[in-house]
C-alpha cells in the first residue's frame, strides 16, 4: 500500500520550477558565453534558434541563486523569453512571433529542435546524442544521466556514484549487495564499455568494488546504452557507458571542497586567459586517519608483533579546454585512479633463541589515462571530433616474507619474495565525424586505431634459504594485439511520423598471427502515429574481443583482462528490441515498455572445477565456451519536473547460460537471472534549502548453486588424511534461488550559505538481504543424566549482509 | 601472509555480525552411490561403497549393505584378488538395489624409472654431552639436501606425489629411550614445483604450499625435472651405554608416487576446500562454490591409482662422521678400546 501511495505521490504532485542554484557573474558579455557557464554549473542544455542570440549581450551578477532568478535577470530588456523544462532550457523570442510553420511542422516536438539546435552556440561543442527525450529519438534502451541525477541517488556510506545510479535503470542488475557491479539485460559484468570522454577505462572500481571510480564531482552527464546501440560503439555485448566530463568554467574560479564518511573531494573549474579553462577534481579516502593511530594503540600494547595496515584509494581527473576559434577546440584529459593496499607486520623474540619475523605485502592497482581531444567544424554541416589517448590498467603486487632464528651458533634464515603484475596497456587513435547535410538527414561516421599490450600477469618467485637461493618465473604471456575499427550510421528522418537510424560498425582484431573480424549492423526503426508516442524497433549485433577473468563478485587487483585467442571465437551477441513511449504534452511525465530477445554466443567462462588446473597453464585451458540467452521486458515510467520527481522502473526478465562443459551441458539459469526487478527513485524539493531523495530497489533473489548432499572422502593412505571428510556432491549450477532481495534508501541535503550537508541511510529499514547460503553447524547443549554435552549439528545458514548504515558528507562550495 | 586473510576475515566480521539465520531449502534430494579406491601397482584392490546424504540429516548413515562390485581390468572381468600392474585400465563398477548403480575407470600409472637421486647432508650443530657412563651421547643437528630427477615420458599428462619417511631400526625399542631421529621441517617452499597449483589469487589470500606435494609434468613435459628437497633442524641423538654401530643407522626414504589424473585432482580440491580462498568466498556470496571432484558417474566419490619408486639415504656414514670427529664421548670410548 505504501508503494501505491509513493507511487501515486509521484504521478499527482505539481510542477514548480528548478530551485537548482548558480553563480554567474558577467558584464555586458554574450549571452552564449554566458550560458556555458551555467550549463557547466547545472548540465542544463539550452534550446534556441540559431540566429536568437546573435549580437546579444547581457549583464548578471548572481551568487547561489536559483537559476530561474538569474536567468530572468539576465534576459531582461533582451526581448528573450525562457522556458525550464526538465534538462532544457528553452529560449524564445518574446516579442516576435514565431514564424508560421505548415501544420505537419509545427507538430514537430520541442525537444527534437534541442538535438538540431543546441549546438547552436555558435562553436563546436560535445553535445549528447540523448538531449532529445525517447519519444524522438531512433534509441531503444538508452539513457542520459546528468550529474544531478546520480547525486540525487541515495548511495552506500553517502558516496555517489555513477555506477549504482545507471543500477537503478530497468534492465540493469547489481548483481551482489554493495558492489558497483553492472549485469545489463542477462550479460556479464565484463560485458559493459566505460568510458570516460569516448575512451575506454578497464579498472572501474575502488575497495573490491564498493565504489566507483568515477568522480561525481566533475562529471558532466552519462550516455547510456543497454539495447539499440550506435554504430560508433562496438567491443563489448551488454551495454556502454559513457561519462563525459565537465568543461572548466569561463567566469571565475569556482568549485566544491567535500567530506564523507569515507572521502574526501575538491575540485576546482575556471579560466585561464580568455579561452582557456581547466578543471581539477581529487577524491581520496581517508581511512588513514583512523587506522595509523588505531593501529598505533593496539602496538603500543605489545612488545610483540607489530602490526601495519594501510588502505588508500585516489582519483585525480585534470581537464584543460582551449578555445582556438569558434571553429576549433582542444582539451588535455588526464585521469589517474588507484587502490593501494599495505600491510605488514614485525615480531621479535628474545628468549633463549631468537626469533625475528618480518612481513610485508604491498598491492597497488588502477588506472590511467591521458587523452587529447579537438572539436573541429570543418564546415557548417560537418564536425569533427579527434582523439589520441592512451589508457593503462594495472596492478602489483608484492609479497616478502622474513624468518630469522638464532639458537645457539646455528642461524638459520628463510626469505621469500613473489611479485606478481598485470596491465593492460591501449593506444588510441580515433576521428568520428558528423556529417548534416539535410535538417532531416544526419550521417555519423569514423574509424579508430588501437594498438593493445597485454600483460595478464607475470610472476616470480625467490626463495633464499641460508644459502641456498632458488628463482621461479611463470610463464610470461604478454601479447600485443592491434584493433581497427570503422563505422558509418545513417539518421534519416524520413518524415514527421518515421525514423530510420541504420549502422554497421566493422572491425579486425589480429593476435598472435590470427585476424578476428565482426560486422556489427545496426537498425533502428521509429514511428510516431500520434503526439506524444513512438513504437521503435531495433536489432544490434555487437562483437567482443577481450574479456576478464573473475573469481569472485569483488573487483579484484587479480582479476585480468585478456584477448581473444587459442580456439575460441570473439564473443558475440544479436539482440532484437521493441519499444512503446509515451510523453506527456508539457513533458513531465514518460513511459516505456521495451522488450528485448539477445541472444549471446560464443560466451567464455570459467570451466567447472578449473581450480584443478594450475594457473601457470594457459588461460585458454581453464576456459570454455558457450552461449546465452536474454529476454525480458523493461518497463519504465519517470516524472522528470516539479518540486517532485522520480522514476519507477519494473523489468520481468530471463537469462540463462548453455555450455558443453558446464552443468553437464544442461541449460542452467544465470547467477543474476532475476525474474522481477523494481526499483523506484524519488526526488523532493522540500524547499530552497532541503531536497530529500529516496531510492527502493527490490528484486528477485540471485541464483545460487546449492550442495544439499555430501559424501565421504576417501583417505587414501596419504599424510593428509581425508579419510572421512564430507565432501560436496555436486548439483546443478545455480540450482536454488535466494529470498527477494529489497531496501530502501534515504539521503537529505540541507542547504547553507556556503554548501550544503548530506545525511543518509543505507538499506533505512535495516532488511539484511541474503546473499549466500553456507553450510555450517550449530552449536546446542543437551543435558544429559551425566552432566551437559555440547552437540554440534550441520544446518544451512542465510547469509546477510549489510544493515542499515548511515552516512553524513559536508560540502562547501565557492 | 595470513594477516591479510585475518584482515578480510575481521573486516567481513564487522558486517556479518549476527547475520546468520539457520533454515531449511526446500530442495529434493535423492542418494546416490558414492565409490572411494586407490588402486596400487602390485597390491589387492580395496573398494569402499558407500552413499550420499542430506548435508543436514541429523544421523547421517553412509552404509550401503546390498552393494556389490565388479572389476574389469582392460575390459575384462576379474576375479577379486587380482592384483594390478602398472598400465591396466581398471574399470570397477558398484551396485546396489536401494541406490542404483556406479562406474569409474582409471588406468594404473607407471612408475618412474631411472630417475637419479643426490643428496647431501651438511651440519649445523653438534651439542656434546658428556654424561659419564654413556659410551654415546650426543645430539647432531644438521640440514639436509637432496635432489631427485624425473625422467617423464612425453606420450602423456603425468601426476606425481612426493612422500618421505625418516626411520631408524631400533627406534622404540625398550632399551633405546636416549635414542631419536627426525627429519625436522621439510621446507615446501624450496620446491616451486609444490606450489604450482596456487594462483595469484590464493597467494594473495595467504595460501601456501606448506603439507602439499602433488605436482603435474606440465613444466617439464617429455624432459627431466629435479626436485629440490631440503630439510632443516634435522636431529639426531642418541644417549647409550654402549657404543653401537647399528645405533648409526638412520634411514630417510623418499618416494616418488605416480599417481593417476583423479588422485591429483582430488588432492587439489582438498587443497582449495582448507587452504584456498575459493570456498569462502562461496559461502559468504561473493564467489561460486566449490564441489567436491568427484571421476564416478554419480559424482560422489574417486577412483585413484598410483604405482611408486622409492630411494633410501642412509646417514649412517655421516653420523659416524661426525660423532667421531666432535663427540668427545666418542673419542674417549674409542681411545679407550685402544688401551684396552
Amino acid at each position: 500500500m505504501r508503494k501505491i501511495i509513493l507511487f501515486m505521490m509521484l504521478l499527482c504532485v505539481s510542477a514548480i520550477s528548478s530551485a537548482q542554484k548558480v553563480t554567474v557573474s558577467a558584464v555586458n558579455q554574450p549571452a552564449a558565453q554566458v550560458f556555458r557557464t551555467i550549463i557547466a554549473q547545472t548540465g542544463k542544455n539550452f534550446v534556441y534558434s540559431s540566429d536568437l542570440l546573435r549580437n546579444v549581450k547581457v549583464s548578471v551578477k548572481a551568487h547561489n541563486r536559483p537559476l530561474k532568478k538569474v536567468l530572468a535577470e539576465m534576459l531582461r530588456g533582451t526581448g528573450i523569453d525562457f522556458k525550464i523544462k526538465g534538462r532544457n532550457v528553452i529560449l524564445k523570442c518574446k516579442t516576435l512571433p514565431l514564424p508560421e510553420r505548415p501544420a505537419s511542422r509545427r507538430r514537430k516536438a520541442p525537444v527534437y529542435e534541442a538535438e538540431d539546435t543546441v549546438t547552436e552556440l555558435n562553436e563546436v561543442i560535445v553535445v549528447s546524442r540523448l538531449e532529445a527525450s525517447t519519444v524522438e529519438t531512433g534509441e531503444i534502451g538508452a539513457k542520459k544521466i546528468t550529474a544531478e541525477e546520480v547525486k540525487n541517488i541515495p548511495s552506500l556510506f553517502g558516496e555517489s556514484d555513477v555506477i549504482k545510479a545507471v543500477q537503478m535503470q530497468p534492465g540493469v542488475i547489481e548483481g551482489t549487495e554493495g558492489m558497483a557491479g553492472m549485469y545489463v539485460h542477462g550479460g556479464n559484468a565484463d560485458e559493459n564499455m566505460y568510458m570516460l570522454d569516448n575512451v575506454p577505462l578497464y579498472q572501474v572500481n575502488h575497495f573490491g568494488g564498493l565504489f566507483s571510480a568515477f568522480n561525481t564531482d566533475v562529471i558532466r552527464y552519462i550516455d547510456f546504452f543497454k539495447s539499440s546501440v550506435p554504430a560508433k560503439y562496438d567491443g563489448r555485448l551488454s551495454s556502454f557507458m559513457d561519462v563525459r566530463l565537465k568543461n572548466g568554467q569561463p567566469e571565475g574560479h569556482h568549485g566544491s571542497a567535500r567530506l564523507g564518511l569515507t572521502s574526501g573531494a575538491f575540485n576546482i573549474s575556471g579560466p585561464i586567459g580568455e579561452n582557456t579553462s581547466y578543471l581539477i577534481g581529487l577524491r581520496r579516502s581517508w581511512y588513514e586517519v583512523l587506522s595509523i593511530p588505531l593501529l598505533a594503540l593496539v602496538n603500543a600494547s605489545t612488545d610483540e608483533e607489530k602490526i601495519k595496515f594501510r588502505y588508500s584509494f585516489m582519483d585525480l581527473n585534470a581537464k584543460v579546454s582551449h578555445r582556438f576559434t569558434k571553429d576549433l577546440n582542444a582539451f588535455v584529459n588526464v585521469y589517474f585512479g588507484n587502490d593501494v593496499l599495505k600491510t605488514g607486520s614485525e615480531d621479535k623474540v628474545d628468549s633463549g633463541s631468537d626469533w625475528y619475523s618480518k612481513y610485508k605485502f604491498d598491492l597497488m592497482w588502477g588506472n590511467i589515462l591521458a587523452q587529447l581531444g579537438l572539436n573541429y567544424r570543418i564546415a557548417p554541416d560537418l564536425t569533427a571530433e579527434f582523439t589520441a589517448a592512451y589508457t593503462r590498467c594495472f596492478s602489483s603486487l608484492r609479497n616478502d616474507e622474513l624468518d630469522q632464528y638464532h639458537y645457539s651458533e646455528t642461524v638459520t634464515e628463510t626469505h621469500n619474495i613473489m611479485k606478481t603484475v598485470n596491465n593492460v596497456n591501449d593506444w588510441i587513435f580515433r576521428g568520428d565525424f558528423d556529417w548534416s547535410p539535410k535538417g532531416n538527414y544526419r550521417m555519423r561516421f569514423g574509424a579508430n586505431y588501437v594498438r593493445h599490450s597485454f600483460l595478464p600477469q607475470r610472476t616470480s618467485r625467490a626463495y633464499t634459504f641460508n644459502d641456498t637461493h632458488i628463482t621461479s618465473r611463470d610463464s610470461t604471456w604478454a601479447y600485443g594485439a592491434d584493433e581497427l575499427n570503422a563505422y558509418m550510421e545513417h539518421d534519416w528522418r524520413i518524415s514527421e511520423k518515421w525514423r530510420i537510424d541504420a549502422g554497421v560498425h566493422g572491425s579486425l582484431f589480429h593476435i598472435d598471427g590470427k585476424t578476428y573480424h565482426g560486422i556489427s549492423p545496426r537498425l533502428s526503426a521509429a514511428w510516431r502515429p500520434a503526439e506524444g508516442w513512438a513504437l521503435k524497433a531495433a536489432y544490434c549485433h555487437t562483437v567482443q574481443y577481450v574479456h576478464q577473468l573473475a573469481q569472485s563478485y569483488l573487483a579484484l587487483p587479480t582479476d585480468q583482462w585478456i584477448p581473444i585467442s587459442g580456439h575460441f571465437k570473439p564473443q558475440t551477441a544479436d539482440k532484437v528490441s521493441l519499444g512503446l513511449y509515451w510523453q506527456s504534452a508539457d513533458g513531465q511525465l514518460r513511459a516505456s515498455a521495451e522488450g528485448y530477445y539477445k541472444s549471446m554466443n560464443h560466451l567464455i567462462e570459467y570451466a567447472d572445477e578449473y581450480y584443478l588446473r594450475p594457473p601457470l597453464e594457459m588461460w585458454n585451458a581453464r576456459l570454455t565456451s558457450g552461449r546465452g540467452i536474454a529476454k525480458g521486458i523493461d518497463i519504465s515510467v519517470e516524472k522528470s519536473m516539479g518540486k517532485l520527481t522520480g522514476h519507477v522502473g519494473y523489468s520481468l526478465a530471463w537469462a540463462d547460460r548453455t555450455f558443453a562443459e558446464k552443468n553437464g551441458g544442461r541449460t542452467y539459469p544465470a547467477r543474476f537471472d532475476n525474474r522481477h526487478t523494481i526499483n523506484v527513485t524519488l526526488h523532493w524539493d522540500i524547499n530552497d534549502k532541503v531536497q530529500l531523495n529516496a531510492a527502493w530497489t527490490g528484486h528477485s533473489g540471485n541464483r545460487f548453486t546449492l550442495l544439499p548432499q555430501v559424501w565421504t572422502a576417501p583417505g587414501f593412505g596419504s599424510q593428509y588424511q581425508y579419510d572421512g571428510d564430507e565432501v560436496p556432491l555436486i548439483a546443478g549450477i545455480n540450482n536454488y534461488q535466494l529470498p527477494f532481495y529489497h531496501r530502501l534508501d534515504l539521503a537529505c541535503t540541507v542547504r547553507n550559505k556556503r554548501g550544503y550537508w548530506t545525511f543518509g541511510l543505507y538499506n533505512a529499514y535495516c532488511h539484511m538481504n541474503t546473499i549466500a547460503v553456507r553450510r555450517s553447524y550449530r552449536t546446542e547443549v543437551e543435558v544429559r543424566p551425566d552432566g551437559l554435552s555440547y552437540v554440534s549439528r550441520p544446518v544451512f545458514q542465510k547469509v546477510k549482509l549489510l544493515p542499515v548504515i548511515p552516512s553524513i558528507s559536508y560540502t562547501w562550495q565557492f | 601472509m595470513a594477516i591479510l586473510r585475518n584482515i578480510c576475515i575481521a573486516l567481513l566480521a564487522v558486517v556479518l555480525t549476527g547475520c546468520y539465520e539457520d533454515f531449511t531449502p526446500d530442495i529434493d534430494v535423492k542418494p546416490v552411490l558414492c565409490m572411494n579406491s586407490l588402486i596400487t601397482a602390485g597390491r589387492p584392490i580395496e573398494v569402499a561403497v558407500t552413499r550420499t546424504v542430506l548435508y543436514t540429516d541429523e544421523n547421517q548413515d553412509f552404509t550401503v549393505n546390498d552393494a556389490r562390485i565388479t572389476i574389469y581390468v582392460n575390459d575384462e572381468a576379474k576375479d577379486a584378488d587380482y592384483i594390478p600392474r602398472e598400465g591396466d585400465r581398471i574399470r570397477l563398477i558398484a551396485e546396489s538395489n536401494t541406490y542404483g548403480s556406479a562406474q569409474a575407470e582409471v588406468v594404473v600409472p607407471y612408475s618412474v624409472k631411472g630417475g637419479s637421486f643426490n643428496w647431501r647432508p651438511y651440519l649445523t650443530d653438534v651439542r656434546r654431552d658428556d654424561s659419564i657412563g654413556y659410551d654415546m651421547c650426543a645430539t647432531i643437528q644438521f640440514n639436509l639436501e637432496a635432489s631427485l630427477t624425473i625422467d617423464d615420458s612425453a606420450s602423456e599428462e603425468n601426476y606425481y606425489r612426493f612422500a618421505y619417511i625418516s626411520s631408524h631400526p631400533h627406534y622404540g625399542d625398550d632399551d633405546m629411550s636416549g635414542l631419536s631421529f627426525h627429519t625436522g621441517t621439510f621446507r615446501y617452499e624450496s620446491e616451486p614445483i609444490f606450489a604450482e597449483h596456487i594462483g595469484v589469487f590464493d597467494s594473495m589470500m595467504g595460501g601456501d604450499a606448506y603439507g602439499f606435494t602433488f605436482f603435474t609434468d606440465r613444466q617439464f613435459n617429455g624432459d627431466n625435472y629435479t626436485l629440490h628437497l631440503q630439510y632443516s633442524d634435522c636431529q639426531y641423538s642418541v644417549a647409550s651405554p654402549v657404543w653401537s654401530d647399528e645405533l648409526l643407522d638412520c634411514e630417510v626414504e623418499f618416494t616418488l608416487y605416480s599417481v593417476s589424473k583423479s588422485y591429483y585432482n582430488l588432492a587439489i580440491y582438498m587443497w582449495h576446500r582448507d587452504y584456498g580462498s575459493l570456498e569462502e568466498l562461496g559461502n559468504i556470496g561473493l564467489g561460486d562454490p566449490i564441489w567436491g571432484y568427484s571421476n564416478v558417474s554419480t559424482g560422489a566419490g574417486v577412483v585413484a591409482a598410483q604405482s611408486y619408486t622409492t630411494y633410501k639415504l642412509s646417514l649412517r656414514d655421516f653420523l659416524m662422521e661426525n660423532l667421531s670427529e666432535k663427540n668427545s664421548c666418542r673419542a674417549m670410548a674409542m681411545s679407550l678400546r685402544r688401551k684396552i
